[in-house]
């Protein structure tokens, strides 16, 4: 059994615009990443998954749960969502109790909740602040809160909504540290986003959507190497990809580490 | 687009009437029917208002809050056929129970005015933009900044509204149960206040700051981009319409 | 040739209110007509307090404590209203939603907006805002409703409000972080038109590939303090870079690894550059 199943998803929030038109796909463990324009269906195959909408046609199935049938707080035992703006979801006054609350609705008792909380907190650096008010924090690190408290649930999938938006490099590798950490504990790491040169780096699977459907599935290198098809959906390779090709290099290099190692060998 | 507005697109001559003379009329409506204290001055601007929303075509738009609002006023009826002070004449009987006749009548009065109200006011919001109507007010004196309020509020509370729905979807990601019984959805509504405060307050910084950018307080006058609905028989009209008030005021002091 | 000043900042200090910490912490620099400055630098590191002091936002909407100043076009923006300051210098925030005014319902009454506050004569509106609708490629949108347009079209028209009242200097403030790949590219598009047609722009920006692709000069901020202010190959190649928490261009990543350099010194900082020099040793 997959992780997650989606077979023949439609989904439409107005009668005869399907936003979603036929998606059949299984997720592994691999970290995978979910590309593509604004509109080409990504947040809403998130929001599916997570239960938060349900398919108008076909089904998914979550750690072999049918979405359609169980709540989004059962849902939530299975599967923790990390939103893009952390304003969306910081509610309480100090930061342990924030995070702690997602661990204590989902039914972990109060030590449980607290060992993971601060396990969590330990992972995003933010273990030395757990009395502060979230507020008084900084936007990145607001958004290190919002990651601490979806990881404290210690959900076997964990999705990620934009990790890198607004980020900065120290950010951005702090996200790709925890990514890693996450594939290293067994847990399967989805996520939507657009900044393909982190892709590159840090995710093994990538699907490709575009308008409802999946243009693209599979390895990153793979994927990224189709260049025509990834523009058919306004997309383009990652920097260093770019650079390959205009050199006429035949290996699809991903990195500035691959490209140097290539380079180094060649 | 989710906006508030009820503005109907159509090309009616009453879409062509300025917003302050539809204002006039909207107050003459409530005005002299008030003034007059006469069935009949009610049941004559029930008449026009209902025909001008008819020749407007927004008729359909009207309907369902005429029937809305007359849920309401079976109550009308029945407070005033029992307790009108006034009552002396009884007019029919349900077993025990006395309507008269007085009440009945007045209660017929307050009924003719609110629909002509509703129509009257159905008229000017189904058929004036709320951009249009804001900027005739602006010109005629009304504050830029109240203005404002009015005008983007109708845009502006949908796009809450959707950042709401975003921190509804947060929490119960979090696995918060928002079904069930009524103090399980008090406190769900909890942990929503705070995010729903915070964003808004740091839109509306954000928004304050743009609209600063775009020379929001000039000192400069400010002109308008739409020269507004001009409509040539404007001051016939308006001077028409506070005539009638104002004749409707002296007839009554002559009575 | 002879260049025009045209913003001149000196020893500018900042502090917010309720904080203890400064913002801006002796910033001088000066800047020409028609230059492209890319401001970068880690997150926290005043590149937003910057931008908002060229308008002055900062020190004006905020208060908090002040020193030093600010000259746009001969203007000491600290001392004069922003709704004043406006027709000097624009800028453009992150959101693209909450740059929308929300009281228009077409793209084409939005733009107006500013220009209406300035009291500008009905025909000189029209006239400009067909101009910048054209220029930013949104004239087909002009009776769409702002809210109805995507990211990168919002951006753009966020651009066209301010452009239509024809400042000397756009400052951007990391305008495509909310975007898309697509939208982010068409914002990109347009600022690099607005600079070939001699405007001045000053942008915050986390994309160094971008940076260093439209830069004259770029503008290295850390803790409030101006760390470099010189051509982007010469930030770029600062060997302590990456301790000011910023990366720099992919290519020139690869190109410091395999330390190739050119003639003055300098890695390559952008794909042409780094083809260049690498297609050379291939």
């Amino acid at each position: 059994m997959s992780e997650i199943e989606v077979r023949n998803l439609h989904f439409s929030y107005t009668k005869g615009q399907e936003v979603l038109a036929g998606i059949t796909l299984d997720l592994n463990l691999r970290p995978t990443a979910i590309i593509g324009q604004n509109g080409a269906g990504k947040t809403t195959f998130v929001k599916l998954l997570k239960g938060l909408l349900k398919p108008t046609e076909g089904d998914i199935f979550v750690k072999g749960y049918n979405t359609k049938e169980k709540s989004v707080a059962f849902l939530a035992r299975y599967m923790g969502l990390v939103f893009q703006n952390p304003n969306d979801q910081i509610f309480k006054s100090k930061l342990i109790d924030e995070v702690m609350f997602g661990p204590l609705n989902i039914g972990q008792d109060e030590k449980t909740a607290k060992r993971n909380s601060l396990e969590a907190l330990d992972l995003v650096g933010l273990r030395n602040r757990i009395n502060e008010n979230p507020y008084d924090l900084s936007l990145s690190d607001r958004k290190l809160v919002s990651i601490a408290s979806i990881l404290a649930m210690d959900t076997d999938i964990v999705v990620f909504d934009e990790p890198t938006i607004a980020q900065d490099y120290r950010g951005k590798e702090k996200i790709k540290d925890i990514i890693r950490y996450l594939k290293d504990k067994g847990k399967l790491v989805i996520t939507i986003i657009h900044d393909m040169d982190f892709v590159a780096e840090t995710f093994e699977r990538v699907i490709v959507f575009n308008r409802g459907k999946v243009l693209l599935d599979g390895d990153t290198r793979f994927v990224y190497s189709y260049r025509d098809k990834l523009r058919t959906a306004s997309l383009e390779q990652p920097y260093v990809m770019q650079l390959a090709q205009k050199l006429h290099i035949g290996t699809p290099l991903l990195t500035v580490d691959e490209f140097t190692d290539w380079f180094n060998k060649r | 687009m989710r906006t508030l507005s009820l503005y109907q697109e159509g090309d009616s001559i009453i879409h062509k009437i300025d917003p302050i003379t539809k204002i006039i009329f909207v107050l003459i409506t409530i005005l002299i029917p008030i003034i007059m204290g006469t069935l009949n001055s009610a049941f004559a601007f029930l008449i026009i208002s209902l025909t001008l929303v008819i020749i407007a075509g927004v008729i359909k738009k009207v309907l369902p809050i005429v029937g809305f609002t007359s849920i309401i006023l079976v109550t009308v009826i029945i407070i005033q056929g029992l307790y009108y002070f006034n009552n002396r004449t009884p007019f029919f009987a349900i077993g025990t129970v006395v309507f008269y006749k007085e009440g009945l009548l007045y209660a017929l009065e307050i009924i003719l005015r609110i629909y002509s109200i509703i129509n009257s006011v159905s008229l000017l919001m189904f058929t004036t933009k709320p951009s249009d109507l804001v900027e005739a007010l602006v010109k005629k004196g009304l504050s830029p900044r109240i203005g404002y309020v009015f005008s983007s509020v109708l845009q502006i509370i949908p796009q809450m509204m959707s950042t709401v729905d975003t921190i509804i979807d947060a929490q119960r990601s979090r696995g918060m149960e928002v079904e069930g019984s009524f103090s399980r959805r008090i406190r769900a509504f909890i942990p929503l206040i705070g995010p729903a405060v915070i964003s808004s307050l740091i839109d509306t910084k954000e928004r304050a700051m743009a609209l600063e950018v775009r020379a929001f307080n000039s000192r400069y006058k400010k002109t308008f981009l739409n020269e507004g609905t001009t409509f040539k028989y404007a001051d016939v009209m308006q001077v028409s319409l506070i005539s009638i008030l104002i004749i409707s005021i002296v007839l009554r002091f002559v009575h | 040739m002879f260049f025009m000043k045209i913003i001149t900042v000196e020893h500018l200090k900042y502090k917010y209110p309720l904080s203890d910490k400064l913002a801006l912490d002796d910033i001088s620099f000066e800047i020409e007509q028609g230059e492209f400055i890319g401001i970068i630098g880690q997150n926290g590191a005043g590149k937003s307090t910057l931008c908002q002091a060229l308008v002055g936002l900062v020190p004006n909407f905020y208060k908090g404590s002040y020193g030093g100043t600010v000259l746009v076009n001969g203007i000491n923006v600290s001392k004069t209203e922003v709704s004043e300051v406006a027709s000097h210098v624009g800028l453009v925030f992150q959101n693209p939603f909450n740059q929308i005014t929300g009281s228009k319902l077409t793209v084409y009454e939005e733009v107006a907006f500013g220009l209406e506050n300035l009291g500008l004569p009905v025909e000189e509106m029209k006239r400009r805002i067909d101009n910048v609708l054209n220029l930013l490629g949104l004239y087909e949108f002009r009776d769409k409703n702002p809210f109805d347009l995507s990211g990168g079209q919002m951006q753009r028209l966020a651009i066209a409000g301010i452009i239509a009242m024809q400042p000397e200097v756009i400052v951007l403030d990391e305008p495509t972080s909310q975007l898309d790949p697509q939208g982010s590219e068409e914002v990109f598009r347009v600022v690099q038109r607005l600079s070939e047609q001699g405007m001045t722009i000053v942008m915050a920006e986390h994309k160094m590939e971008k940076i260093a692709a439209y830069s004259d000069r770029v503008m290295l901020l850390h803790d409030g303090k101006l760390i470099d202010f010189d051509i982007p190959k010469k930030v770029f190649s600062r060997e302590d870079i990456e301790e000011y928490g910023v990366i720099t261009p992919v290519y020139t990543r690869i190109c410091k690894n395999l330390d190739i350099k050119d003639e003055n010194g300098f890695y390559p900082i952008t794909i042409d550059e780094a083809h260049e020099r690498l297609e050379k040793i291939l």
